[in-house]
């Protein structure tokens, strides 16, 4: 079946603007609610088509049209295995986030303006389709900066709270940072002025001297790093993630966050070629850094939707582990290694795309349902909320990367990159693998514990508020974007094998490196030697199987179960405040790491004002800041007031200062002029 | 089609062995106190005894608390499938390696941290909570160690693990494998909840994490759940004496060596509880934030181990 | 053999370093540096054999009977002088302590690759864990509180190099090593009593508190 691949791709296009200008003009709430979604579906169901076509056939897909905006190099579009790839995700995450945000924004009706809201995600959704499809700087930047606008407007949804307000305008600075910092890097990789197309700048780019590759390599690391939300770069991903609407947050999260591994990728992988060892070394740094960072404030978050957020962080620097692992392999001339490690880090996209998704619209039902993102106010919620539960549930495991789901899979494949670079000549460098395996098992096990918390405090027991108590599911629409990839998960699990392989195709068209590596031996997960070998799916049946033994044997027995009251130590009733906090079940691993967290507390007591002694109340507040951000950004921020502050006494108010400013320009301008005759 | 038998067999054997592993220590210790103490088979009339009674589960435990015993009896049971116990045989019928016997090690926990949470008691809350902290703290000591092993092998499989230190047996008394062997013990103590991490006895609450998080469980559902523990114990100290002291163990599947190879496994199995059973007898439980220092000192020893792997190829 | 003997022997004397990283109480730190000066003593007589050097058997003689039996024995009556005093707090908490401990191994050993490339001597695969214990001995001095466990690191610091000495070039020649011992031996009591003096003048040996001599 021939797919004609040009009128997807327009119907794509056509399908995002449809949506966006209907509901720019719907007449009311429900039809702009209904446009938004109609609209982004179809767009989205014609990119996956597309991108399907070309990861089916691994032929690209052109659409070149240079009259168009002639005077930036006009329009440019080729999709390549890759950046199918990229496309496929962006476009399987926004059908259903659209079907889901649907019924989600109804809540919304009659209190905000859905109709903006409906443009801004159909615009949200164009530019992140156009990402990876961007064949000239162009098209590249202009798809960039659209995401980049129109996720801010979405972030700024409820811009009455505070924490929104100050979300937008981090979110706004970061991205605005990175997007400075991608003009030089495309400058220093153009060979001519009229050449911007990437055609041109993967020539130009081998053509450049070594200082001039090292600063592309770091301008590409800078600002792909940021819209990844690596540390120190990834301030504004746990303050832009909650406050956006969840269905917003999963797109960010699990899709925005990946077009910065695949500018990354785009630019070193594709254009740049094998670098110094010191590229793969740093990103390997930058990695494992995030993957701690982002894990070690996810253990002590009590916002559920912030918790995911620096989970998002953890799970972008493991990708950066294999990409690093992959550069170093490559720049010791292992490039049959490396394909371990860059398939690692694809394959990881793709799993965290589909579990971080879950995840956070399962989070979207549960603040729907109970109305606070605060876990120490849930509790419960498996009891009234089931399919929600059971969905979260499979999100945690997959995020705490257990067997057969699909985080255990990719991880593994990590592991078995970083373990490759025991093969480097150099014993000095070699010494960091085993040091990189050892971050990423800590990482593990403290997601596994981060994730039993966000479950089991959230879902588990018994209520701690009223809200929690009466949550319900929310209207079944929004089942069908959870069923979708919770099956998503568990089949990419069991299938891994099949995935992997499919990763290792396309890293091999992207570096042309020939695939000696036995990617995928049937329903087997291969090392890059291909001796060790681990199969989810055998792993499944046999649990399953053995599960499914005990239990019928028991049942066979014959067992009574008498359901009473939990054992009370001689306690008379069991009430919400006995259970165990989110705070302390955090509490060990956060006295173990203060070091690291550096909590500030604050004890006060209040006394009644004629007896001293009689205590009215205690209060103890206890706040983990990121030192990053004192450390690294106040300054900054500082600085910046600073310059302003004093550039703002240029503005002294008199209108004739102003005529003088205009007089003395225009004098300079002539005198310039004259100057340079 | 005999592979499949051996696996078979060996499953059997482990799920038979595991609960004899844990009376025995129980037993050694009692010895080694001036007890009778109870006999090392007392856990069989345990697990019989659990079996037929009624099963109490508590009012605000949902589904998972009762689906918790089943997850952590099976993946303790195909853990203990495909690690090498009597018999290392190569090739591919095997369902995975050293990695994902940790991985599916920690789903077991995963759920019981989740049942323990679920009974809304705060005995169960603590812990699950602790039981996460030290599970935490341990995987880089385990990665380490099995990069040690890995290092010399040049794979994480087991079957190859084995078939290395088999063949030059110099190499299992370097520096780099003893401080591996070390270092995969103490976290051996902590992931099976003995001393002196966790007091396998003990039943107050400053002082239990295993304890803690099955503190709910009756009937059929504690059985399962002490068989499960018992298995995770027997896994652990089959990997350490056959990764490390693999003599004996059979490479094919003649009766023969199968034979000496079940003899040379119980005899090890059983010096290695001696030794962890008068370890217990002669330490203390440590203080919930000392074993962190613990855990530290065994990455520094598997790190180490790692150096020394390097340095001797 | 040789070289698995010396690689045993500096492996454990690298393991005693980390035993006062770990351990709070000073009779510990006394215990770890005896064993850590008989496995020094070991190991030089092992090269002694197998080199047939029979003066670096006397070396090791000396180093018995004067480090592992004269020190602890003074290290014990400074002791009893101060009453025990456990480490608490020191600068360094005791898991990131080995944390740094092993990383400063590691980086022992990028820094003695160069040096292994260079000798031949089958003892040159011990040269990295000497390098490395002559930085957990400095980690040590700078880390830890108390006036004695200080000396105590300075006195590991001694065996490093007499390590680094017995497995890089076979031992130095006679007159070096009793010029060697008779330094340490005179530094040692130079600051006995500067311990003392510091404990008559302050009560204390905690030397957090010397900073006040600022003003």
């Amino acid at each position: 079946m021939t797919v004609d691949r040009s009128a997807a791709f327009l119907f794509m296009i056509a399908g995002y603007l449809a949506g966006a200008i209907v509901a720019l003009i719907a007449p009311s709430d429900r039809i702009a609610r209904g446009a938004t979604a109609i609209g982004a579906a179809s767009g989205s169901v014609a990119g996956l088509v597309v991108a399907l076509a070309v990861l089916a056939t691994g032929d690209r897909f052109e659409l070149v049209r240079p009259d168009m905006i002639a005077v930036a190099g006009g329009i440019a579009i080729q999709l390549d295995s890759l950046g199918a790839l990229f496309l496929a995700l962006v476009c399987s995450v926004g059908l259903f986030a659209a079907i889901y945000g649907f019924t989600y924004t109804a809540d919304y009706d009659g209190r905000r303006s859905l109709r903006f809201f409906g443009l801004m995600f159909n615009a949200f959704l164009l530019g992140m389709s156009l990402v990876p499809c961007a064949a000239n700087v162009f098209t590249f930047l202009f798809a960039w900066e659209l995401m980049a606008v129109a996720s801010y407007f979405l972030v700024m949804t409820e811009h009455e709270s505070s924490d929104a307000r100050a979300a937008g305008l981090w979110y706004a600075a970061m991205a605005h940072f990175g997007f400075v910092l991608l003009l030089p890097m495309f400058l220093i990789m153009a060979p001519a002025a009229g050449a911007t197309a990437f055609v041109d700048l993967r020539a130009g780019a081998s053509a450049l001297p070594p200082a001039a590759r090292s600063t592309v390599f770091a301008l590409a690391l800078a600002a792909f790093g940021s819209k990844a939300g690596v540390v120190p770069l990834h301030v504004w991903l746990p303050r832009a993630h909650p406050a956006a609407p969840s269905h917003v947050s999963a797109l960010m999260s699990g899709v925005m966050i990946k077009l910065g591994v695949y500018g990354l990728l785009r630019v070193t992988a594709d254009f740049l070629g094998t670098g110094p060892a010191w590229w793969g070394g740093l990103v390997l740094a930058v990695g494992s850094l995030s993957a701690l960072g982002g894990v070690l404030y996810a253990l002590t978050e009590n916002d559920l939707k912030r918790l995911l957020a620096y989970s998002s962080v953890e799970n972008v620097g493991v990708i950066f582990l294999g990409i690093g692992a992959a550069l170093v392999l490559q720049s010791y001339g292992l490039p049959a290694l490396a394909m371990v490690g860059f398939g690692a880090a694809l394959l990881h996209t793709v799993n965290h795309a589909c579990f971080k998704t879950l995840l956070f619209l399962a989070a979207g039902n549960v603040l729907h349902g109970a109305h606070t993102r605060n876990m120490e106010q849930m509790g419960g919620l498996i009891k009234g909320m089931p399919v929600t539960a059971m969905a979260f549930l499979i999100g945690s495991a997959a995020a705490a990367a257990l067997p057969p789901l699909n985080g255990f899979a990719s991880e593994w494949m990590v592991f078995q990159a970083l373990l490759s670079g025991a093969q480097i000549p150099k014993p000095e460098v070699a010494i960091g693998s085993p040091l990189a395996v050892g971050v990423l098992a800590l990482t593990s096990g403290l997601a596994a514990a981060t994730f039993v918390k966000a479950f089991g405090i959230s879902f588990l027991a018994m209520p701690r508020s009223d809200a929690a108590a009466a949550a319900r599911e929310p209207h079944w629409s929004a089942w069908t974007a959870l069923g979708a990839f919770a099956a998503a998960t568990v089949v990419l699990g069991l299938f891994a094998p099949s995935a992997i392989a499919a990763m290792y195709r396309i890293v091999e068209s992207v570096t042309a490196t020939p695939r000696d590596v036995t990617g995928g031996g049937g329903i087997w997960l291969l090392s890059a030697n291909g001796v060790a070998a681990v199969s989810p799916l055998l792993i499944a049946v046999l649990v399953a199987s053995v599960a499914f033994v005990a239990f019928a044997s028991i049942r066979a027995r014959g067992f009574d179960v008498r359901v009473a009251d939990t054992w009370g130590c001689g306690r008379i009733r069991q009430t919400a405040r006995m259970e165990y906090t989110s705070s302390a079940f955090a509490e060990p691993l956060r006295r173990i790491f203060s070091e690291l967290y550096r909590p500030t507390e604050d004890f006060s007591v209040s006394v009644h004002p004629e007896a001293r002694l009689i205590i009215r109340s205690i209060t103890y507040t206890t706040r983990i800041v990121p030192w990053i951000e004192k450390a690294l950004y106040e300054p900054v921020t500082r600085g910046a007031r600073a310059i302003a502050a004093s550039v703002r006494r240029l503005q002294a108010g008199s209108v004739h200062l102003y005529l003088l400013y205009i007089a003395a320009a225009l004098m300079a301008a002539l005198a310039s002029a004259w100057w340079f005759e | 089609m005999s592979r499949a038998i051996a696996i078979l067999f060996q499953t059997l054997l482990a799920a038979g062995l595991a609960p004899l592993v844990g009376g025995f220590i129980r037993w050694v210790k009692a010895r080694l106190n001036g007890r009778r103490g109870a006999p090392p088979w007392q856990p069989y009339y345990e697990i019989q005894k659990l079996l037929g009674k009624e099963a109490v589960v508590s009012r605000t435990a949902s589904w998972i608390f009762r689906a918790t015993p089943f997850v952590v009896f099976s993946t303790s049971l195909v853990v203990a499938s495909f690690v090498p116990l009597v018999a290392a045989p190569a090739g591919r019928f095997i369902a995975g390696d050293l990695f994902a016997a940790v991985y599916l090690l920690l789903l077991g926990t995963f759920f019981l941290a989740l049942a323990g949470l679920d009974t809304g008691s705060p005995f169960g809350g603590m812990g699950a909570s602790r039981e996460m902290t030290v599970v935490a703290l341990t995987e880089p000591t385990v990665a380490l160690s099995i990069v040690a092993l890995a290092l010399n092998a040049g794979s994480t499989s087991f079957s190859q693990i084995v078939s290395r230190t088999l063949a030059e047996p110099a190499a299992a008394l370097g520096p780099g494998h003893l401080l591996a062997f070390a270092a995969l013990f103490i976290v051996t103590l902590a992931e099976t909840g003995r001393l002196p991490v966790d007091n396998p006895a003990t039943h107050l609450e400053l002082t239990m994490i295993h304890e803690a998080m099955v503190l709910e469980y009756s009937g059929p559902y504690l059985a399962l759940v002490e068989w499960g523990a018992s298995l995770k114990l027997f896994v652990f100290l089959a990997l350490a004496v056959n990764l490390f002291m693999p003599w004996g163990i059979a490479v094919s599947l003649a009766p023969i060596p199968l034979a000496i190879g079940l003899v040379t496994f119980v005899v090890k199995i059983g010096v290695l509880a001696t030794a962890i059973a008068v370890l217990e007898t002669r330490v203390a439980k440590l203080r919930l934030f000392r074993v962190p220092e613990l855990l530290s000192a065994s990455f520094v020893l598997a790190l180490l181990a790692v150096l020394s792997t390097f340095l001797t190829r | 053999m040789f070289s698995q003997l010396v690689m045993l022997g500096s492996s454990g004397m690298l393991l005693t370093a980390l035993i006062v990283l770990w351990r709070k109480h000073v009779p510990a730190y006394i215990s770890a540096y005896r064993l850590q000066v008989w496995l020094l003593a070991g190991v030089t007589a092992t090269v002694g054999y197998f080199t047939s050097d029979w003066r670096l058997f006397a070396v090791a003689f000396v180093l018995v009977v004067l480090k592992a039996i004269a020190i602890p024995a003074l290290l014990r009556t400074m002791l009893r002088r101060f009453g025990a005093q456990p480490e608490v707090r020191p600068y360094v908490n005791t898991e990131t302590s080995l944390l740094v401990a092993g990383l400063l191994v590691l980086f022992a050993y990028v820094l003695a690759r160069p040096w292994m490339a260079v000798t031949d001597l089958p003892t040159r695969d011990a040269l990295p864990i000497a390098m490395g214990l002559l930085f957990v001995s400095l980690f040590v001095i700078v880390s830890r509180r108390k006036a004695i466990t200080q000396v105590i690191g300075f006195l590991m610091l001694e065996n490093a190099i007499a390590l680094l000495a017995a497995v890089g070039t076979y031992g130095v020649p006679l007159l070096v090593e009793l010029g060697v011992f008779l330094d340490a031996l005179m530094g040692f009591l130079v600051m006995q009593i500067f311990v003392y003096q510091i404990h008559e003048t302050f009560d204390t040996i905690d030397v957090e508190q010397l900073t006040r001599l600022r003003h």
